[in-house]
């Protein structure tokens, strides 16, 4: 690639990002915009979405309703008129996926089929077969193909933001191909790098999901918002983490512990598996506490039971999750209960964007699991993050093209001296450095580890006083990992301690943000807090970077036409 | 320092490390050696033609102990060489009667069937029939 | 569960140290339930953390660990190492493309042949949002939904003798999505898609050796989708010679 300027600059190439660079590219054939990730887009972890993607499409639905149910599953966290705005635009995303090629599933009628799913009050989730993620990002990644003015920096690693005053002027990445640092210099860049599962030890998340965008927003300043909200996925295969979608529950499946009852019937009785994610992986661990669950080689566990669907329905609507249990744990789900347990998968948190993607930091917007706008509150529904992706991916894909259209092109002085400072960190020091101990394997063990324990399903006072303390002395151990590897080109070794650099900070702020929150919302329990309190806590949390603890502040929720009742299923 | 990519070389005999691929080759060079037999079939024709001096002295030839011997090898290609095209029939199904393209080891087996039965009639017309 | 050991040979290139690309031999313990990705993560992790592959989702979707295993291309997530013991496991980087680094190879090629394939759908005019979604049917969904679970994990060009030997041969996994869209009721682009795949670079450089549709892990059955695309382009050859003032879809 030998052009390093672009008017955009997407760093990472997943659902959000790709939507939010074609949104761009189509508002002017002129402006140039690039998309730079660590991966080949087609390997974002997008690709693992298994479920579907809500929308309002049929007359037994509505804006309201959708709003209604993705407000009251954040716990009365989300703002509401974000929602209201994403409710509103979730439809055309689905059709404009559609004239893209995506093959959703389909009625007889051959209209876009829709499906039940937690949380949700009616059929609303929009499908294909059980491999939605996968559809939308190769459909989206073929589609990119299309424009001239959309170009790829593939397997390019984004390590620092460059700060031109106070607006952004491009990203520093590494080109893992040569082995070497360059400057992409932009007006506009767009943080799309998805979530942050790898700090937890038991996650449905791939490798590489390690919260770059989210340090790189943090460490230039923007606040991480809502951190604390992690979700734990009920139906993870235990040993890997791999997910057994929400949809073999939405196709009627079964949650049964090992006296063969539907415990749900104890907790949620009138959702039984469609109920909110937060509160079934709360059931699940309580089952599992008080004895009930089967034992297992990786931990106990409770058994999805997808028997009475038949054969049929399960390879017709379910293939994959057939195909990875009988892979991974060797049950056929026609026949056997698929062992499952809570594992983490999602982060409501993220960076702090408003409606549009917008940060605090002029040119720097986020999109996707990396952003919190936030729709998803203190709990996310199923099958709302794939439509967050879409709509806001094109509302600040098409907010970044209006904006660099009016704006001039940063200054070259800040991007070479963002560059000069890259290649003393990353070739003077990291790479200089040899490997002793801590290794990277430890270090990232014990972080994974501590956060699986301590900031998990169920936290305290006295684990997340420790866990903080833990994760400020190991932000700064990590200064003392050095590499077996030299060699610059392709160095995995060098990727994965800047991913764990990235991963230290994230975790920093999920658990200070845990101790500051006092009160159980969504997916955030606390056993010394067990009560709502939104007197208190009806705010979102902003972490700040600081060298120390993160400077932790409180910014009011957004109500509009939703008051905050108790949320009862 | 500047990446090296190393440039992909393809090993002699990388045939005969997978079955699959030997079998392949033994398709291939089967379509040459079939039209050899072909040309075979045609020159003896053309001596039976030629009257039943021409046609004694080639029968002598044919069956001389290396010429049986080449025939077997040769035999064997064509029918590997045909065995291997009506599985791959099955492949491409370019006449579909039916609405789904039907699973290909049915088509092969109808294709072995239907060659079974013209190959006992064309039997039958050279030793049984009028 | 017991756990066993195995040698782990693996195939290095490091130009830093080495011209040439050599053997590296690794012995690890494992357990039945693991894979072989997880065995070159045990390396990676406490034995040589120099040693290179590419991995994400470990559950067989994302595309990115293709490798030779025991000399047949396969994916390191979904081999399962008690499967491939023999008593070593052998491990190479995927065959026909140049290697950048132990086992990761350079597949820009691929990328390149796939755009020239337009991999969209086309059409002249597209239907506004508001007119809602094109009507398909499931059954013509199941047309090309075979086709369409390609996940560009490469291993059937690994696996392609044509590839191999041939630069300019479009490639099983390209020719394969083409044939998606061909298929995809909603896509007017056929005639154009033809005309460049039904050339030499394209359908017929394929002579259906076959292999690619065996190692698929996807089950998209590539060297199928060349051989309807052969049939495809004959027919419109045909239908040229003999109806030439005929419009196709």
């Amino acid at each position: 690639m030998d052009r390093t300027t672009f008017d955009i600059v997407v760093v990472g190439g997943g659902a959000a990002g790709l939507r939010a660079a074609i949104a761009a590219a189509e508002v002017d054939p002129s402006l140039s915009i690039a998309v730079a990730s660590k991966v080949y887009p087609m390997r974002s972890h997008t690709v693992s979405a298994e479920g579907g993607t809500a929308a309002v499409l049929r007359d037994y639905d509505s804006f309201d309703l959708h709003a209604f149910d993705t407000i009251k599953g954040s716990d009365y966290l989300a703002d509401q008129d974000a929602v209201e705005f994403f409710v509103q635009k979730c439809p055309e995303e689905i059709i404009q996926l559609e004239h893209w090629g995506c093959p959703w599933s389909r009625d007889p009628d051959g209209r876009v089929s829709q499906r039940a799913f937690g949380g949700m009050s009616v059929k609303r989730t929009v499908f294909a077969a059980d491999k939605v993620g996968f559809h939308i990002l190769h459909t989206l990644f073929q589609t990119t193909m299309k424009y001239e003015n959309l170009h790829r920096l593939d397997e390019w690693f984004v390590t620092s933001l460059i700060l031109d005053g106070a607006a952004v002027g491009g990203v520093v990445a590494m080109d893992l191909r040569r082995g070497e640092l360059g400057r992409i210099t932009s007006k506009a860049v767009i943080l799309a790098t998805g979530g942050c599962g790898r700090v937890y030890e038991f996650t449905t998340n791939g490798f590489i999901k390690t919260g770059d965008g989210m340090a790189l927003a943090y460490r230039a300043g923007v606040p991480l918002k809502d951190m604390e909200f992690v979700q734990f996925h009920p139906t993870a295969l235990p040993g890997t983490g791999i997910l057994i979608t929400e949809a073999a529950r939405g196709e009627g499946g079964y949650l049964i512990n090992k006296d063969g009852e539907r415990f749900l019937k104890r907790y949620i009785p009138e959702k039984m598996e469609l109920g909110p994610r937060d509160i079934l992986s709360r059931s699940i661990m309580t089952e599992i506490k008080e004895g009930r669950a089967f034992k297992g080689p990786y931990g106990d566990y409770v058994g999805l039971d997808l028997r009475h669907l038949g054969e049929e329905t399960i390879n017709k609507k379910l293939p994959m999750v057939r195909e990875l249990a009988e892979k991974y744990v060797g049950i056929d789900p026609v026949r056997e209960l698929v062992p499952v347990r809570p594992g983490q998968h999602y982060i409501m948190g993220g960076v702090h964007t408003n409606v549009r993607g917008e940060t605090i930091l002029a040119g720097l917007y986020a999109v996707g699991e990396a952003a919190c706008v936030s729709i998803n509150g203190a709990n996310r529904l199923g099958s709302n993050s794939l439509s967050e992706c879409l709509v806001f991916g094109a509302a600040a894909g098409r907010a970044a093209a209006a904006y660099v259209r009016k704006k001039g092109w940063p200054d070259g002085a800040a991007g070479r001296e963002a560059l000069k400072r890259e290649e003393a960190r990353i070739f003077d020091g990291l790479l200089a450095r040899e490997r002793g101990t801590p290794t990277l394997a430890e270090l990232r063990t014990e972080v994974q580890q501590l956060m699986e324990r301590h900031v998990g399903i169920r936290r305290s006072e006295a684990g997340l006083e420790g866990v903080s303390a833990r994760l400020l002395r190991l932000r700064e151990a990590i200064g003392r990992v050095g590499l077996a590897d030299k060699d610059p080109v392709y160095n995995t070794e060098l990727t994965a301690v800047l991913e764990l650099d990235f991963m230290l900070e994230v975790a920093t702020a999920i658990a200070f943000s845990a101790l500051a929150r006092r009160e159980s919302r969504g997916a955030h329990s606390r056993t010394d807090f067990p009560k709502r309190d939104d007197e208190k806590y009806l705010q979102h949390t902003l972490a700040y970077r600081t060298d120390g603890a993160p400077r932790i502040e409180y910014l009011p929720v957004t109500i509009t036409r939703w008051q905050p009742a108790a949320r009862v299923y | 320092m500047p990446p090296r990519p190393y440039p992909w070389k393809r090993r002699r005999g990388w045939w005969l490390r997978n079955p699959h691929y030997l079998l392949f080759q033994a398709r291939e060079v089967g379509g040459i050696l079939t039209a050899i037999v072909g040309l075979i079939l045609l020159y003896q024709v053309i001596q039976l033609q030629a009257g039943p001096d021409a046609y004694s002295a080639f029968l002598t030839i044919a069956f001389s102990p290396p010429m049986l011997g080449l025939m077997t090898v040769l035999l064997a290609f064509v029918l590997v060489h045909a065995v291997t095209w009506f599985m791959l029939l099955g492949k491409a199904q370019p006449i579909q009667l039916t609405a789904k393209p039907m699973s290909w080891r049915k088509v092969f087996a109808i294709n072995l069937i239907l060659w079974a039965l013209v190959s006992i009639g064309v039997l039958y017309l050279i030793f049984g029939g009028p | 569960m017991a756990a066993k050991q195995v040698v782990f040979r693996v195939q290095r290139y490091r130009p830093d140290k080495r011209p040439r690309p050599y053997y590296q031999d690794y012995r690890i313990r494992y357990t039945d339930d693991m894979v072989v990705l997880d065995g070159l993560n045990v390396i990676k992790d406490a034995v040589d953390p120099t040693l290179t592959f590419r991995w994400s989702c470990r559950m067989g979707i994302c595309g990115s660990c293709g490798a030779n295993i025991n000399g047949k291309p396969r994916l390191t997530c979904g081999t399962f190492i008690k499967d491939v013991v023999g008593p070593q496991v052998i491990v190479d980087p995927m065959p026909n493309f140049p290697i950048l680094k132990d086992l990761v190879v350079d597949f820009d090629d691929f990328l390149d042949k796939l755009e020239e394939t337009r991999p969209y759908l086309v059409r002249s005019k597209p239907k506004p949002l508001s007119d809602g979604e094109y009507r398909q049917t499931p059954a013509e969904v199941e047309a090309y939904r075979q086709y369409s679970m390609c996940i560009n994990c490469m291993l059937c060009y690994a696996a392609c003798p044509v590839y191999g030997a041939s630069g300019h041969f479009l490639g099983p996994a390209a020719l394969a999505l083409a044939y998606r869209y061909i298929r995809d009721s909603r896509d007017r682009g056929g005639e154009e898609r033809l005309a460049r795949l039904s050339t030499k670079s394209g359908i017929w450089e394929c002579t259906f050796v076959g292999e690619c549709s065996v190692v698929c892990p996807k089950a998209v059955d590539p060297a199928g989708a060349i051989q309807n695309l052969k049939v495809l382009a004959s027919m419109r050859t045909m239908r040229k010679l003999l109806m030439p003032k005929a419009v196709s879809r």
